[in-house]
């Protein structure tokens, strides 16, 4: 694997009963950047990035995360990569039970040996990072859609990975609370300067926070590369799903 | 379906057998099914008991052999149905617990988001259940076996007229403590059938309230068909 790439997916496939969801995608996430997999719902996004963390196994196929391959890796091998991952999922994945603090410093009693006042000063500075400093003792119930995320986020972070996964990170949310996510992601990029990569079928949000866009559609990637290039694409399909999610309607 | 129910419990093992299990989290499990399953239980333990020596009178009684009612009431109680009545019981109040509460965890994506997070989901949810039903399910049983004895015994005074004295003298002289040694294995081996079988359901939840609700009523059927038959295995092994 090449220095540049901080995971290669090599000829992946994946079905379902007779459902291919993923058939030979290759491509290479280069480190240090944000690659974002469009594409419509039902693709296979999701299902590639839980390739990714190795959630589920492929019919063939690689997926090279350094020198281990999330596809064939034994559970110790998997857990020891996941420990170089963070995940924001759809709905932040919260534990209900815990408050918001809590669930941020909840990955820091496993993976450090910090006492409480050292999880909890962690888990502060990382909810002060995605713009909630005082949410620490805050019940999950009462946090909102956008707030969920963000403590997800804050969650992903707070053990400082390499790699940073979003699935779907605006899914749900108001016009106005996606434009704050997508800043908060553009912002947090800036900072960790880590790999960043976002599942998503909402191109506005894509092309904002994207310094490499993949797309998916059939189970096949169908266009990869800068953003420039990928608007710039011949492809049929790559050409339509653009244009129908980035035409703004004339307000008149 | 088996394949998976397999490597669930493959995967329980190992979180078992490689990891310093979760002590306090066991406890805190122990105490919460204990103190949800003892009202139920002694509900249902007492009516087992007064039922079995009305139904131990009425059979005996025509031969002459009505004495005979708290051996009869020792020997069914004590060896098959008070371990069984705890299981299902534990199986309907705590197992059904288990897998929705582990099922709502699968569709939330919170079981993914442990594993993302390199947290063995199965040492965290399983290992302090199962250690929890096994501490825990013994003692109800013998909670349970003396209740049920209790009732019957109070039945068989005051309702049947029989001699208090004579009812327990033959249920003691057939109640070894063997039969209490092989009540708390049976408890323990059940406890680990509800724990499993629940959590394997809540494990392999489908998405939505649906699937939640299939996941929870499968957890109570399987538990109830496994440890009838385990019962019966055990009852040759122990009796036999």
């Amino acid at each position: 694997m090449s220095n540049g790439a901080a995971i290669r997916i090599e000829r992946l496939c994946k079905r379902f009963g007779e459902h291919v969801v993923l058939d030979d995608v290759s491509f290479d996430i280069p480190r240090g950047r944000t690659t974002v997999i469009l594409g419509p719902s039902g693709t296979g996004k999701s299902v590639l990035l839980k390739h990714i963390v190795g959630l589920i196994e492929p019919e063939s196929g690689h997926v090279w995360v350094g020198d281990v391959d999330m596809a064939h890796a034994s559970e110790r091998q998997k857990q020891a990569v996941r420990r170089r991952f963070g995940m924001l999922f759809q709905d932040g994945a919260l534990f209900d039970s815990l408050t918001a603090g809590e669930n941020v410093a909840f990955p820091l009693k496993f993976h450090t040996n910090l006492d409480e006042d050292g999880r909890r000063a962690r888990a502060t500075a990382a909810l002060a990072r995605v713009e909630l400093p005082d949410a620490y003792d805050r019940p999950t119930a009462s946090l909102s859609g956008g707030q969920r995320k963000r403590v997800g986020l804050a969650r992903a972070i707070v053990l400082e990975p390499e790699v940073i996964l979003f699935d779907e990170p605006n899914s749900g949310l108001d016009p106005l609370t996606s434009d704050t996510i997508d800043a908060l992601i553009v912002r947090m990029k800036a900072e960790l300067g880590i790999t960043f990569v976002v599942i998503t079928h909402d191109i506005v949000s894509a092309v904002r926070i994207a310094d490499v866009i993949g797309m998916l559609h059939g189970g096949h990637l169908v266009a990869f590369g800068s953003v420039d290039a990928v608007l710039r694409s011949r492809e049929d399909i790559v050409r339509r799903f653009f244009a129908r999610n980035i035409t703004l309607p004339d307000p008149t | 379906m088996t394949a998976s129910f397999f490597d669930f419990i493959a995967a329980v093992a190992v979180a078992l057998l490689t990891r310093r299990p979760p002590l306090l989290a066991s406890l805190e499990e122990s105490y919460r099914i204990g103190v949800k399953s003892l009202p139920i239980l002694l509900v249902i333990s007492t009516f087992a008991g007064t039922n079995l020596a009305v139904q131990g009178h009425d059979a005996f009684a025509p031969l002459g052999g009505q004495h005979l009612v708290g051996m009869f009431v020792a020997l069914a109680g004590v060896r098959e149905m008070a371990p069984l009545l705890v299981a299902a019981m534990v199986a309907a109040k705590a197992g059904t617990e288990m897998a929705s509460q582990i099922a709502v965890m699968r569709i939330r994506q919170q079981i993914d988001a442990l594993e993302v997070m390199a947290i063995d989901p199965h040492w965290l949810l399983v290992v302090p259940r199962l250690l929890g039903i096994v501490l825990v399910l013994p003692a109800l049983t013998m909670i349970s076996i003396f209740v049920f004895l209790a009732a019957a015994w109070a039945v068989a005074v005051a309702q049947l007229g029989l001699n208090g004295h004579a009812f327990l003298a033959l249920a003691t002289d057939v109640t070894e403590p063997k039969d209490l040694l092989a009540c708390a294995i049976k408890a323990l081996c059940f406890g680990v059938v509800i724990c499993v079988a629940s959590c394997f359901h809540g494990f392999s939840s489908r998405p939505g309230p649906d699937g939640v609700g299939r996941a929870t009523n499968a957890a109570v059927v399987t538990s109830a068909v496994l440890c009838a038959a385990v019962n019966y295995v055990l009852s040759e092994l122990l009796y036999g």
